[in-house]
């Protein structure tokens, strides 16, 4: 049982750049992402509800199609309804990105973590980048999907959109968007709150909480206020038509891009500052 | 055999080369202070073994050489750079400082895989280690159905797997069996031998007498001493009789008049030093005192260990009866 190992090689190799280090670091939070089976699933089924959902809520407006006031035909977005799913969808991304981090404090693995990569800094970014990249694939899938489906069940009605269309490409990849900059976001919680429950707390009282006590401010507050919001700045780069309530496209990209910026700044603090 | 001063002075090493380098070394948790001045070198070649009460500040050093702490003062390096500084560093510094540390979910093959990853270490060496630790069967099991030895395994093969020339180990025999401490053993001084730096940190005096060579103790985060391991056991070598008799009171006061140091030991007890057991019984039979029990009894490491750190535990039991422990 107990073989000799190979002789004591020279310390640490030839002297590694920082990318490499970010390099490995990407790969070996890949190999973290896919290894555990609930975010194979909960991946799985980000797409299944953003599909399905949107499938839902368009299929309910084609079957209420000529009974709807005269506001609510003007104000028609098809990509809203196709894109229902996004709201459940930024939850459970959003869940998941708290989990990247979190989930490391509770299994204590943390520490391998930052004895592996002591660039704390860098590590971050390095979960970042990979958690990104895979929901920017999860999110495009689900948005395009999302959107083949809907547009289909509207074509009986003819309203529904080409991909070819102006504005449609950029809101579908748009909710992409929202989904990997929530998720960013989500990550930076989970590093600097460390706790599962109190991440996951502050991330629904963000996207769920906050913009529904701010619609009984008073009016014009309510949506000088809810365009600003992480979700409406993200709901305004997926959507074709324009509403009171929401930025630009670019606008909604701009700020959800600050928050995203400002979490992280907050999270890299955290984590270089404190004891793991 | 070096006892620390007050001062708190670094430790002396056998003549190599040190490796781990800590100084002044001082770690304070809000009122705690857990790591009170320390200093010490680590050198390569030799199992040094990290000995202290639970408490004492053993965890708290590690965490420290491998950078997951930052000391509130002082510094230590490892081959002269500090552990922020090295570029994948399981390459240089391999540690086992919780074998709990795993994803209960993932693997013990994909639990080393991205720990690999990280640090560009070939796939091929996961199997390699988990074969080293005798894991090779168990590379598919999820880590949370692995019983608390093979964990503990596991966490031996995450700091073997950069193959580094230092190795840090907290309390690695917990949880594993005779033949499994064993192991540990063999293991820890192979790797000393082959030229590497190990640091082991245990509470057991009696485990680390076997296993190390070096020996450096601490309480109350501060050094209390260092030295081989040869020469406590030399130090510790002082011994006493142990006497029982009714008539206790007057045998005490007849033994002192002889020159012997007596203090009682329970109602009928007296505990002898400077004296032999033989001087012990013609003293009391000439006295016409009934003895009922006489023996000799040698310290062992562990008293040697506990009067060391006597004062330095944090948490004691009400009536510590080292005596009692030992025999």
């Amino acid at each position: 049982m107990s073989q000799t190992l190979a002789p004591v090689r020279g310390t640490a190799g030839p002297p590694a750049g920082l990318s490499r280090v970010f390099t490995a670091a990407v790969r070996s939070e890949w190999i973290k992402l896919r290894t555990v089976r609930s975010t194979i699933w909960a991946l799985v089924l980000t797409i299944v509800f953003t599909i399905s959902l949107g499938a839902i809520f368009t299929a309910i407006e084609v079957s209420r199609w000529d009974t709807r006031s005269l506001s609510e035909v003007k104000g028609f977005d098809p990509l809203l309804y196709s894109f229902a799913g996004l709201n459940l969808a930024q939850l459970s991304i959003g869940v998941l990105g708290v989990l990247v981090m979190t989930s490391e404090y509770s299994t204590r693995t943390i520490k391998l973590t930052f004895g592996a990569t002591p660039q704390r800094t860098l590590l971050l970014a390095a979960k970042v980048a990979t958690f990104s990249a895979v929901v920017a694939a999860v999110g495009l899938a689900s948005c395009f999907a999302a959107f083949w489906v809907g547009q289909a069940l509207l074509a009986p009605k003819h309203a529904g959109l080409s991909i070819a269309d102006p504005g449609v490409l950029r809101a579908v990849i748009g909710g992409a968007v929202h989904l990997v900059l929530i998720g960013a976001i989500a990550v930076a919680l989970g590093a600097a709150i460390r706790r599962t429950a109190g991440a996951v707390a502050v991330l629904f009282a963000v996207l769920l909480v906050i913009p529904g006590l701010v619609t009984l401010l008073p009016a014009p507050w309510n949506d000088d206020i809810t365009r600003y919001l992480p979700n409406s700045a993200g709901a305004a780069m997926s959507a074709v038509a324009r509403f009171p309530n929401l930025l630009t496209p670019l606008g909604g990209l701009i700020v959800l891009c600050a928050y995203t910026a400002a979490t992280l700044t907050l999270a890299a603090f955290a984590l270089t500052r404190r004891d793991a | 055999m070096t006892i620390a001063g007050a001062g708190g002075q670094a430790g002396s090493c056998r003549g190599t080369r040190p490796v781990i380098e800590v100084r002044h070394l001082t770690k304070r948790y809000g009122p705690v202070l857990a790591v009170d001045d320390l200093s010490f070198t680590v050198a390569a070649g030799q199992v040094t073994g990290f000995l202290g009460p639970n408490g004492s500040g053993k965890s708290t050093t590690m965490r420290m050489i491998v950078g997951l702490d930052a000391p509130t003062a002082g510094q230590v390096t490892v081959d002269g750079r500090g552990y922020g500084q090295l570029r994948f560093p399981l390459r240089a510094v391999g540690a086992l400082l919780d074998a709990g540390a795993v994803h209960p979910g993932r693997t013990a093959r994909d639990h080393l895989a991205w720990l690999a990853a990280s640090n560009e270490i070939p796939r091929a060496r996961v199997d390699e280690v988990l074969g080293i630790v005798g894991l090779a069967g168990a590379a598919r099991r999820r880590a949370g159905d692995l019983s608390l030895g093979m964990g503990q395994r596991l966490g031996i093969a995450a700091a073997l797997l950069g193959d580094p020339p230092v190795l840090i180990f907290d309390e690695p025999i917990n949880g594993l069996d005779p033949e499994g401490i064993l192991w540990v053993r063999k293991l820890l001084q192979s790797l000393a031998a082959e030229g590497r730096t190990v640091l082991v940190s245990s509470h057991l005096m009696s485990e680390m007498a076997l296993t190390a060579d070096h020996l450096i103790i601490i309480g109350r985060g501060r050094l209390l001493a260092t030295g081989t391991v040869a020469e406590f056991i030399e130090r510790s070598e002082g011994h006493h009789v142990h006497a029982q008799s009714p008539d206790a009171g007057p045998l005490l006061a007849l033994l002192r008049q002889q020159g012997a140091t007596v203090t009682a030991d329970g109602p009928e007890g007296l505990s002898v030093t400077g004296m032999e057991s033989r001087d012990v019984g013609i003293i009391a039979a000439r006295a016409g005192l009934t003895l009922y029990e006489l023996t000799t009894q040698r310290a062992s490491l562990e008293d040697a260990f506990m009067e060391l750190t006597r004062e330095h535990g944090e948490y004691r039991a009400a009536t510590p009866t080292t005596a009692g422990i030992a025999a």
